[in-house]
């Protein structure tokens, strides 16, 4: 495999999948007339012609084939925007992939505010909180391009009912080569001691990035990563919160629901700790730039910082 | 697997199960005893003439499937399953009782012998282009059969399923539609109309065979058909009367979920079943 270094997480994506095909005959590629935007056209389109499916415009008909190839034995990955693979199928997903327990794996590509010039339309910021909602769902949202490809290698080796968020373009990596994913552990990507700031996905690059500016500051964060928000590693957020007192969260996603709920949901009944939740307060998206979108809603690295700073200096 | 077919005997049968599948709903308080009757000859063509099937070995990879898309219709597959051995008989008498392996809506996870688990309607035919789908990849040379509802076809992912199917070519692909023409609020005719319904799957790309579907040879002949059919997928349309057999409610759209709260409401519905006794299984 080339340098996963530079490379966009599309590209990650189709070619670690198509790797997988390379070597399992049962994996599939399943799409839903995004194959371009999910970046296995051309790659799985020319290499594995026969196991290429592509459903046309049609989402909850997608999510139904790929129920039936489990059925049958398949691994099928099936590819589309996050709106489109969560809230659109949301009862093809429920019935047929995790109360059936049928070995699909939905892939909700350009979540959140990387859906850019496709605006408020196209946002999704629930996949997250609706898909963590259903029982019997895995929900992944990887960090950087060695995660991405440690959790594919996973899932197509699993035969757990998976939805993973994919974010399309280049993601500062923040792991390397040796970096491994296990669904029911969260990442300490910082040991500290005056506040815990909590990631995943998207935006846990942002989140490295801060926790070192707020170091040369003397706020001592401890920054854990969460790949994987169903199953919830518990033990290790509790654990933090027992040690700082204050607890930050930040996602690409609505504050209601997501990972900031989880962590609520864990706090509330374990640790009583007070909690700042970031992301997109309870509103729509919207046509804008990344920086807009951060400053609009108050989820960019700066609100990160302020927040921390806030947290370890009161939450105790 | 094809079995010596005699009418006399599979008129029996058919009474039998109606006389169960009723007795089942009763039992249970509840049902959904229409489209469960309307499908009892059908149910039993597939069993007992076309399919493919080992009852010792429910996973056997060269078996038929079959997806009971209209996963409210339940019970007249448990029937035939369980007169087939896929699982004992006493099973029946356990429709929706608590911690039942038979529930209402057809359950692949409890139940052997069931492949896909349906219930929110609309779903199963793309499920079963799945499975038809991976047969076509590795060469399988089973078939897919996929039961369908008529009130079922107002949902538009059927739609999408009938344009995969026919792109693809799964010749594999044979669907039967209940067309019993009512649905729980009334004549499919009144809630949202579906004619030229063959004409429809036709354009779709589909063969299409037009039958009685409470004529035994009607039914075997056509699904031999559908079964041979090269080059794209199959739709039987099979005119049916919903909840046939059970006098009290055929051929109404009440029948679609009936309620028995008392001894006499299960005399009503067991009075007019063409059978009126015999040794039941559970």
């Amino acid at each position: 495999m080339n340098n996963l270094h530079d490379m966009e997480m599309r590209t990650v994506y189709a070619t670690v999948l198509n790797e997988l095909m390379d070597n399992n005959p049962d994996v599939m590629c399943l799409e839903a007339d995004l194959s371009k935007a999910s970046g296995t056209n051309p790659t799985v389109v020319n290499q594995h012609p026969d196991r290429f499916v592509n459903a046309g415009v049609a989402e909850a008909n997608m999510i139904g084939i790929g129920a039936g190839l489990a059925i049958e034995g398949r691994i099928p990955f099936c590819a589309t925007f996050s709106c489109f693979a969560s809230r659109r199928v949301y009862d093809q997903i429920y019935l047929s992939v995790a109360y059936a327990n049928t070995n699909v794996k939905i892939i909700g590509t350009a979540p959140g505010i990387t859906q850019g010039p496709n605006g408020g339309t196209h946002m999704d910021f629930q996949d997250i909180a609706i898909l963590r909602a259903m029982p019997n769902m895995h929900v992944y949202s990887p960090a950087d391009p060695y995660e991405l490809r440690a959790m594919i290698r996973h899932m197509a080796a699993s035969k757990q009912p998976t939805y993973m968020q994919l974010v399309r373009g280049q993601v500062a990596p923040v792991f390397d080569e040796t970096h491994t994913f296990d669904p029911e552990r969260a990442v300490m990507m910082r040991e500290g001691s005056d506040v815990t700031l909590v990631s995943t996905g998207y935006m846990t690059a942002f989140a490295v990035e801060v926790a070192d500016v707020l170091a040369g500051e003397g706020v001592s964060v401890e920054h854990l990563h969460y790949p994987s928000i169903k199953p919830f590693d518990a033990e290790r957020l509790v654990a933090s919160a027992r040690k700082t007192g204050g607890v930050v969260t930040v996602e690409n996603q609505s504050i209601i629901g997501g990972l900031g709920g989880a962590v609520c949901e864990v706090l509330g009944e374990r640790c009583p700790t007070r909690i700042k939740r970031l992301g997109v307060p309870d509103q729509f998206g919207e046509v804008a730039t990344e920086q807009y979108l951060f400053d609009k809603h108050g989820f960019g690295p700066k609100h990160i910082a302020a927040a921390c700073r806030e947290l370890a200096t009161t939450g105790k | 697997m094809s079995e010596q077919f005699n009418k006399e005997d599979a008129d029996r049968t058919a009474a039998e199960w109606r006389y169960i599948i009723t007795d089942m709903i009763c039992r249970a308080g509840s049902g959904h005893i229409g489209g469960a009757l309307s499908l009892v000859e059908i149910m039993h063509t597939l069993y007992y003439r076309i399919m493919k099937v080992d009852p010792a070995n429910p996973a056997w990879s060269g078996r038929d499937r079959l997806v009971l898309s209209k996963g409210h219709a339940a019970p007249v597959l448990y029937v035939a399953l369980a007169y087939k051995g896929f699982f004992p008989a006493a099973w029946l008498g356990t429709l929706n009782a608590n911690g039942t392996k038979l529930p209402s809506h057809a359950d692949a996870r409890t139940v052997p012998g069931i492949d896909a688990t349906t219930g929110s309607l609309g779903q199963g035919l793309s499920v079963a282009c799945g499975m038809a789908k991976s047969a076509k990849i590795s060469g399988g040379k089973n078939s897919v059969f996929c039961i369908v509802g008529d009130g079922e076809c107002n949902e538009g992912q059927n739609w999408e399923a009938a344009l995969f199917a026919a792109h693809n070519k799964l010749d594999n692909l044979v669907a039967v539609l209940d067309y019993n023409k009512l649905q729980i609020d009334g004549f499919t005719a009144d809630i949202l109309g579906l004619e030229p319904l063959t004409d429809k799957w036709k354009a779709f790309g589909w063969e299409v065979f037009e039958i009685d579907g409470h004529d035994w040879d009607e039914v075997c002949d056509a699904l031999q058909k559908a079964i041979a059919v090269k080059g794209k997928p199959a739709m039987i349309v099979a005119h049916t009367i919903k909840a046939k057999g059970c006098g009290a409610v055929e051929g109404k759209a009440e029948s679609h979920n009936i309620r028995i709260p008392d001894q006499a409401a299960y005399d009503l519905y067991m009075g007019g079943l063409e059978i009126q006794e015999m040794a039941l299984p559970y």
